[in-house]
């Protein structure tokens, strides 16, 4: 991938997630140290009035998942979203994604949202990467 | 909190963690990240990287297993859990980071704005953390912040 490939406007291929499950939030949990019960707990849930929720960094991780399936890893260097709605086990997200600028050196802006099956955005944000250029380095 | 503007420039003492090969794997697993990057050396190789890299949210890895927990934190910054939200989050690196790699975190409170929004009242609690690695070089930078509803 080069960056006079990419073009303003370019949406990338939609990613689908498998479904969220209660098991992922307690691997999640493990893996991430997040151990706050709202996350693995029922009767946390049940206090908190929402029920058990994912993480909200898991689905910034899984937005992550989609940019990197869409540019490789080693070129995106900076990664901002915020958290728009819980998301609850069951639900499926998709990350999808789209390219808004191009900038001086190499840069790219692209913005990226996960969103469930009816299209509710769960994580905005927007991302930058650097691309190799076609042209030779003097 | 009687005024929460009293929270900037509250420093967190520095930590310390390693990057472990096996914790990335466990944690891009537990995302269901199937990048080969994250599991395989030779395939992080092939796309330039020295060793095995860190998946983009990583970092939050070091934070609550070699920093302080959700709890602790909001101990030191005296709020209450129960009206705190993630509201947004960002990573910039400026290098990369790898497995093996011992990562020291320095962090404190650099903004709090007060405003009104959908769901009534609330602060904006920023909190800046920087990453060093072995070597002394500046990786990473994240910003997190946090929304306590009135």
């Amino acid at each position: 991938m080069y960056f006079e490939e990419i073009k303003v406007g370019h949406s990338f291929p939609n990613i689908k997630k498998e479904e969220i499950t209660r098991i992922q939030l307690v691997k999640y949990a493990g893996a991430s140290g997040d151990f706050n019960p709202l996350h693995t707990v029922e009767e946390a849930g049940e206090q908190a009035g929402t029920g058990i929720i994912a993480h909200g960094m898991l689905i910034m991780g899984m937005t992550a998942q989609g940019i990197t399936s869409w540019i490789p890893r080693k070129y995106v260097k900076k990664l901002n979203v915020r958290f728009k709605k819980m998301t609850f086990p069951g639900e499926v997200i998709q990350i999808s994604g789209r390219v808004l600028e191009k900038k001086e050196n190499k840069l790219v802006v692209c913005e990226v949202f996960a969103k469930n099956s009816e299209g509710e955005v769960k994580v905005s944000g927007t991302f930058e990467a650097i691309l190799p250029s076609k042209e030779k380095v003097s | 909190m009687s005024n929460v503007k009293e929270l900037i420039g509250i420093e967190y003492d520095p930590y310390s963690f390693e990057v472990e090969k096996g914790k990335i794997k466990e944690f891009a697993m537990a995302i269901g990240d199937d990048n080969p990057i994250y599991y395989n050396l030779e395939s992080a190789q092939i796309e330039g990287f020295k060793r095995i890299p860190i998946p983009l949210t990583y970092l939050t890895v070091i934070d609550l297993w070699g920093g302080y927990g959700f709890q602790e934190k909001m101990e030191k910054l005296k709020l209450n859990v129960t009206n705190i939200l993630h509201g947004e989050q960002e990573y910039e690196f400026l290098k990369d980071v790898y497995a093996g790699d011992i990562l020291t975190v320095t962090a404190k409170v650099t903004k709090v704005e007060t405003k009104k929004g959908t769901l009534g009242g609330m602060d904006l609690i920023t909190t800046e953390s920087k990453y060093t690695n072995q070597n002394g070089e500046l990786v990473a930078i994240s910003k997190n912040v946090l929304i306590q509803l009135h």
